[in-house]
């Protein structure tokens, strides 16, 4: 069968990735015949700068018009790959990605035979396409260089700043009715003693001072159309107001909620049992010798992992299985600073593993130095609290002590207890924004693009995205500023072309199509005589809803065309000589 | 060389690690130029180095790779590999004024296309820093298959003190290299393209490339000469003719060669090279100069010379013999273009003696050429011989006499013996052949005594007297301590001089009659004429004339193409720094040098016969694997002859460069802590204990052994253990900080071991896990999950045991406490991170304040990521505290913000 196509076939081994499991010069070999085919190779590393060179060679050389690249998850590098594909001279939609790692050789690890022989299927499938492959291009809209930030905590406003500084305006929105977030009532904080009552005020005078930041409190998002670059929210301010805003890109810096220990556990309902927000929020406005109730506090417990780290178990149906990360380092501290203060207090800090990461460590040993007694218990047998006849009491077995148990009557016991995501409905019902399993924000990807999320031009900082100390969530406050400059500071974005095409003739406006896309993107159009679907294209995400519901199969995406799929699947679907 | 260039970019991001490429492109896309600083020759940093990573388990080179190569493509990033940054200081208008350099490489990086072939010839391994040093590298080398940019480059650390030492210019770590490599006729052929008499110099040269050898400052030089012996030897026994003839392009311009001494000769070689046409005039019947007529057959034998003529006539050079050269002007006359005047230093010098009627007396060269080529040997038989002077010619003449049957051999001079001009070497091995020393004295008569008998009568010198110079002025004798020795023949061997009278009208001579010429080009007064050799230097060695012939034939070529002469001959790097080599090979073996197989002297004065022994192959190579591979590439040429797109270039130096720019990042990223400061642990010692950078290399996609392998006998380790925490959170090494990533790599390894060796134990010894990123803690479950053994307790020793495992002695403090052993048979210590002192000293217009800890602070650590005390100079990633790669990201781009905010207020100020 001719196609007149020149298709160039490139598999990579993913370093034993795949090759360990799909045998991929075998794969390269039955391909080699397909139609269209002029070359068939495979690489160690496909993505590696020396291996796409020579694919740009090959393209060049070959005057390829096609290319198939059989390697990892497009999500890792399809776009790494179009960019070559442009660098060598074919437009970058003649290129198909083929996910020959997660969809075949790390799903098959037990079958090397199997997954060799759905290999050379699924590169078959690709090359089915990349031979029905055309030429699109790019949609450019112009981006609008304002942001909004969700949430004005030390992040929110601290994202707010950095985005005035690089000439950005912003739009600042806080739920509640005073910015400043968590830990704007705060005292002295890690890891350098600041007041987190001061570091809000001083961010705040800046914020306040800046004529391209606009901060709207008691606000909340209730709306919002549009696309990257290009998008329109609505806020509700105060109890009836609305502000309609127009902004380029969007920061969520939503924060964290405490962890609320249940009634009883670890003695929280008991009095003198708290946790640690609660603590701060007395202990932090106290001055001199530590009181609770008026009375000073003598003997006093840390409890750790508290609400982190959990085991599902019936108590516990449904645990928070991650560590709160910031916990032990807020802990320690507050051991130190409470050793800073007047009077005769003994702590005990009783931990599972004391995680003061990287320079935290001079904390935790501060602490020690200072006299705050540190004691592991065991995962599977936390510490007791009760309230006996002498007053509360700690019953703890020492593991340091050879499992000791050991008995504390202390006045006060504090519960470090985590962070956990915040509650958010509105904001999220609007946002569409996925979570991770722990249920914070999810990222598109945890090291490569950390504060990017599936929402094109929406962006995520701060403990929104994962537990994180004031500082670390300052620094992703920042990285999301950073990659809002990316996309807004050169006036325009590309957006992908993959966009459902109505077929006019065959179009008689049903409406099915514009019922069933979720993003808005379907409008009626028409006045000769005929009406027929319109596709606004910035608003499609080629998600393809439209296309099985039309009853005249007169939609289609652009790059997935009927054909194509159909092509794919015959592919796909002939016998595969055994491998 | 300095090369000044003025650029202008917005930001300068200052090492090409994860943090440096996350922040420049951040940069790039916000649409800012930067310009990304690298040293090493490749961007990619540490991450790229490594197998996976946490807690996703994506592969190194999945996360790298991509960062990597949109970094070399980015439209606004301008990438400097191989670069380092030599100061940065701040303008008035809050700009950043910048000196940098660029490193040669050596491979035209324009060119190369990374095909690696020139690595694959090298000749010269090196430790492998990608590898952590487990394995070996190559001088020329692509530093790792992901690369960016994927160019080879050739490590240099300076000329081979041999090479640097070799006044004939060759390469001995080259063809030492070369044999060492099993490429013979490769190491011939290298040698042959500098200096042709290759035979020669393996028998006479006195090779004062093996003094300055710097295995020489530990149990002894490389035997370079007798390498050479070997090689030549091999290379003429399979190639009694030249496999090569004259070169394609040949010239009309003539030139003459007055002398076929190793100037002359050498000369003529390589302007034959260069396609002119040449002609050698030799006075005497044979060529050769005193390689032949001045050496006796038992060091120069006459087959091996003319087999090394072969080299020089082969290319289309005519010798002309018995054709003494009287005249310049008659040369010029038969249409010559160019002369190289190399006669030697053949003139001897007789000193009158009273009585010299009354016994057979005769000069050196005299008795040698008879020696050498006469059709008979001397008649000295049953005679008493004796030889006048300390030198090394008299040495040749009483060592081949006493190979002539004569009665005594007595050597007669004026210094002491250890003031002798010859070799010591000559002298012992001529005692031990028999020949008398009578040292420190003058020759006072020749007489005979009653019985008819020829004696020499000797006086004793009791001072000589030196000029400023350490030349012999004058001497005195005292009286009253006369002695006679038998004298039947009296040799004089007490100094030669220029054979240069023909020329003296139309050359300039000097005092001493040697030719004056310009020290650089060798050109005489008559600009058409260039001398060498001895005819210029006075008495030298071989080596110091066929440098002389090698130069001067440079300089002629460039005359006759019309081209200037004002240029250096040979720039070469300096020198490598042998102390600094003898440091650090400390830990390599102790081999004396091999012995060289000699025939004992009884048998040695029974003929002729070279009494020295060619080593055999694999002697020859184990002499070159001594080689110590002083200065890295050993220029051995391999690559340069392979390279398809003539890249290679030794001429490359450093590129100096300034420039401005508007903001500086600093990314340059963190060292790792060497465990062999933990004595007790083993690292370094016990080979089975390695560290965890290494462990993440055997576990590589890239890895050295392909598999999970313990580096004592190479068995599949069976029960690993894992310790954590050395030299982090330890005060005995001053690092009281937790690294932020053991815990978390260590649980990575054990995954991956447990993916690479299903059948293997691994244990972890912990102090607390911390596992406190997003997906850490359940990573660490899942460790638990598949079977790791998690152990609290510090581990206090590790012990070696007989069959290469580990006893490790730990305190277990979960269980029911105590000091507990436990027997592994790999262990792995993980280390952590220590802050990268360079990046300290890039500023110099104040000081960027540090930590205690010596890493960057930040001044405002929770409201101000990334900045400095130094406003408009930032810091990114692992320059201000160990973190892992998310964390390492999110800085970066946090820096990248702080910086646009800056270069933005620059802009707008």
């Amino acid at each position: 069968m001719a196609t007149g196509r020149r298709i160039g076939v490139f598999i990579c081994h993913c370093g034993g990735n795949i090759s360990d499991y799909v045998e991929v010069a075998k794969v390269a070999e039955a391909v080699a015949s397909e139609p269209g085919v002029v070359v068939s190779k495979n690489h160690m590393f496909t993505c590696s700068d020396a291996a796409q060179q020579e694919m740009i060679d090959d393209i060049r050389e070959l005057k390829l018009d096609g290319l198939v690249i059989a390697s990892c998850s497009p999500k890792l590098h399809m776009f790494t790959f179009r960019g070559m594909a442009e660098r060598g001279g074919i437009n970058q939609y003649q290129y198909v990605h083929v996910n020959l790692r997660e969809q075949c050789s790390w799903a098959h690890t037990n079958d090397k035979i199997g997954a060799t022989e759905k290999g050379i299927a699924l590169v078959r499938a690709g090359i089915a396409k990349a031979a029905l492959s055309t030429p699109l291009t790019a949609l450019r809209v112009d981006t609008i260089p304002k942001v909004l930030v969700i949430g004005a905590g030390v992040s929110g406003l601290r994202a707010a700043l950095a985005c005035s500084d690089m000439g950005l305006s912003v739009f600042l929105v806080e739920k509640q009715k005073q910015a400043g977030g968590a830990v704007k009532n705060w005292g002295k904080m890690a890891p350098d003693n600041q007041r987190g009552s001061d570091i809000v005020q001083k961010l705040l005078d800046e914020v306040n001072a800046r004529e391209n930041i606009m901060l709207y409190t008691d606000a909340e998002m209730v709306q919002k159309s549009g696309y990257i670059g290009d998008f329109k929210v609505t806020l509700r301010v105060g109890e009836s107001d609305s502000v309609e805003l127009n902004v380029g890109a969007m920061i969520v810096a939503t924060g964290y909620d405490n962890y609320q220990p249940a009634a009883g556990e670890f003695g929280y309902g008991l009095d003198g049992v708290v946790t640690l927000p609660e603590f701060r929020d007395f202990a932090d406005q106290q001055e001199g010798e530590l009181t609770y109730n008026g009375k000073p506090v003598k003997n006093m417990a840390f409890i750790y992992c508290v609400g982190s780290r959990q085991k599902k178990s019936k108590a516990c149906p449904e645990p928070n299985e991650y560590c709160s990360r910031y916990c032990c380092n807020a802990g320690t501290h507050m051991a130190v600073t409470l050793e800073g203060r007047p009077g005769e207090l003994n702590q005990y800090h009783l931990y599972r593993d004391i995680r003061t990461y990287g320079h935290n460590e001079l904390i935790y040993e501060d602490a020690r130095r200072k006299g705050a007694v540190f004691m592991r218990y065991p995962d599977a047998e936390p510490p007791v609290v009760s309230n006996g006849s002498d007053g509360l009491g700690v019953l703890v077995k020492d593991q340091l002590m050879g499992g000791e148990l050991v008995e504390i009557p202390v006045d006060l016991v504090v519960l470090v207890t985590g962070m956990v995501p915040k509650k958010n409905e509105t904001l999220m019902n609007t946002l569409k924004l996925p979570v991770s399993k722990d249920g914070f924000l999810n990222e598109l990807h945890i090291k490569l693009r950390p504060v990017e999320t599936v929402i094109d031009g929406v962006f995520i900082a701060g403990s929104a995205q994962s537990p994180k100390t004031m500082a670390e969530s300052v620094g992703s406050a920042l990285a999301a500023v950073s990659k809002s400059g990316g996309l807004l500071m050169k006036g325009y974005v590309d957006l992908e072309p993959l966009v459902a095409k109505v077929d006019t003739d065959k179009c008689i406006w049903c409406d099915e199509c514009l019922k069933a896309c979720p993003y808005g993107a379907i409008e009626r159009t028409g006045g000769d005589g005929k009406e027929v679907a319109l596709v606004v294209k910035s608003l499609c995400k080629g998600e393809g809803g439209c296309v099985p519901v039309c009853p005249r199969d007169a939609i289609e995406i652009e790059g997935y065309t009927d054909r194509q799929i159909t092509a794919m699947i015959d592919a796909c679907s002939r016998e595969v000589v055994k491998a | 060389m300095s090369n000044q260039k003025n650029m202008d970019y917005d930001v300068m991001v200052v090492g090409a690690g994860t943090a440096g490429m996350e922040a420049s492109l951040s940069l790039g896309d916000m649409g800012f130029k930067v310009l990304l600083v690298e040293k090493n020759p490749s961007i990619g940093g540490r991450t790229i180095l490594l197998s996976k990573v946490f807690p996703t388990l994506d592969c190194a080179s999945c996360i790298s790779t991509p960062k990597m190569a949109s970094s070399a493509h980015h439209p606004n990033i301008t990438l400097m590999t191989y670069s380092e940054v030599d100061a940065v200081t701040k303008n008035a208008d809050g700009s950043f004024h910048v000196r940098m350099h660029k490193k040669p490489t050596y491979v035209d990086q324009t060119t190369c296309t990374g095909c690696g072939q020139c690595e694959s010839v090298c000749t010269v391994p090196i430790p492998d820093e990608y590898n952590y040093n487990m394995i070996a590298r190559r001088a020329a080398h692509i530093p790792f298959p992901q690369a960016v940019p994927k160019k080879a480059v050739i490590s240099r650390g300076g000329q081979a003190p041999c090479m640097h030492t070799c006044p004939a210019g060759v390469k001995p770590s080259g063809f030492v290299s070369l044999v060492r490599a099993g490429k013979y006729e490769e190491g011939f052929k290298l040698h042959l393209a500098d200096a042709p008499l290759v035979g020669s110099l393996s028998r006479a040269c006195y090779a004062p490339c093996e003094g300055e050898c710097t295995r020489d400052e530990m149990e002894g030089s490389v035997n370079i000469r007798a390498i050479k012996r070997f090689m030549v030897d091999w290379y003429y026994d399979r190639h009694p003719e030249p496999d090569y003839g004259p070169v394609e392009t040949q010239l009309d311009s003539k030139v003459a060669i007055i002398g076929s001494g190793p100037g002359g000769l050498t000369a003529a070689f390589h302007l034959a090279k260069q396609g002119h046409q040449v002609t050698v005039f030799e006075a005497e019947p044979h060529a050769g100069g005193m390689l032949r007529h001045g050496m006796p057959a038992y060091r120069m034998p006459n087959a091996l010379l003319d087999r090394d003529i072969k080299n020089i006539t082969a290319l289309g050079v005519e010798i002309k013999t018995n054709a003494k050269v009287e005249s310049i002007a008659a040369l010029k006359q038969q249409g010559y273009d160019a002369v190289f005047v190399g006669v030697g230093n053949q003139n001897p010098r007789i000193i009158p003696i009273t009585g010299n009627d009354l016994t057979d007396v005769t000069d050196c060269m005299d008795f040698l050429k008879e020696t050498n080529v006469g059709e008979q040997l001397p008649d000295i038989a049953g005679k008493d011989f004796v030889v006048l002077g300390g030198g090394n010619v008299a040495l040749d003449v009483a060592r081949a006499a006493v190979r002539m049957g004569t009665k005594s051999v007595s050597i007669v001079c004026l210094e002491e013996q250890d003031k002798m001009p010859a070799h010591e070497f000559e002298v012992r091995e001529a005692i031990e052949e028999g020949v008398k020393l009578h040292t420190g004295v003058s020759t006072k008569r020749i007489y005979n005594d009653d019985a008819g008998k020829s004696k020499l009568e000797v006086l004793k010198v009791d001072a000589i007297n030196f000029d400023e110079k350490g030349r012999m002025t004058g001497f005195s004798t005292a009286e009253g301590t006369e002695q006679s020795i038998d004298a039947d023949v009296v040799v004089m061997a007490v100094g030669l001089s220029p054979s240069t009278l023909p020329f003296e009208s139309e050359l300039h001579l000097n005092g001493n009659k040697t030719i004056l010429t310009d020290k650089k080009t060798l050109q005489t007064s008559d600009p058409m004429v260039f001398a060498g050799g001895d005819a210029v230097l006075g008495p030298s060695i071989i080596v110091e004339a066929m440098g002389q012939g090698r130069k001067a034939a440079f300089y002629i070529d460039r005359m006759l193409k019309g081209e200037d002469l004002d240029v250096p001959f040979e720039s070469d790097l300096p020198m490598a720094d042998k102390e600094a080599i003898v440091g650090c090979s400390g830990s390599c073996s102790c081999i004396p040098p091999t012995a060289i197989r000699e025939h004992d002297p009884i048998k040695r004065i029974q003929s002729f016969e070279p009494y020295e022994e060619t080593m055999t192959e694999s002697e020859a190579r184990d002499s070159a694997n001594r080689c110590l591979g002083c200065g890295e590439c050993s220029q051995c040429q391999e690559c340069v002859n392979v390279c398809p797109g003539d890249c290679i270039d030794f001429n490359m130096r450093t590129d100096h460069l300034e420039m401005t720019v508007g903001s500086v990042i600093v990314s340059t990223g963190y060292e790792i802590l060497d465990p062999a400061g933990k004595e007790l642990m083993g690292y370094g010692t016990y080979p089975n204990v390695i560290s965890g950078p290494q462990m993440d290399r055997l576990l590589a996609p890239t890895r050295p052994y392909n598999g999970v392998l313990r580096p004592s006998d190479g068995k599949e380790p069976e029960n690993i253990a894992i310790v954590l925490c050395n030299g982090s959170r330890d005060h005995t090494v001053c690092n009281p900080l937790c690294c932020r990533i053991g815990c978390m790599y260590s649980a990575k390894h054990a995954q991956l071991v447990m993916g690479a060796l299903p059948l293997a134990d691994v244990t972890i010894y912990y102090i607390d896990l911390r596992a406190f990123g997003k997906g850490y803690d359940e990573f660490y479950e899942q460790s638990k999950g598949m079977g790791v053994q998690y152990t609290k307790g510090k581990v206090a020793r590790i012990d070696e045991l007989e069959d290469g495992n580990l006893k490790v002695h730990y305190e277990d403090m979960e269980g029911e406490g105590g000091l507990r052993e436990a027997e592994h048979d790999l262990v792995v210590l993980t280390v952590g991170f220590l802050p990268n002192l360079e990046s300290l000293k890039l500023y110099k217009g104040g000081e960027v304040e540090t930590d205690a800890h010596a890493y960057i602070r930040e001044p405002d650590a929770i409201a101000q990521p990334g900045r400095t005390n130094i406003d408009g100079l930032f810091a990114a990633g692992t320059v201000i505290g160990a973190r892992d790669i998310p964390d390492t990201v999110l800085h970066a781009c946090a820096s990248s913000a702080q910086a646009a905010g800056y270069i933005t207020k620059l802009r707008n100020a």
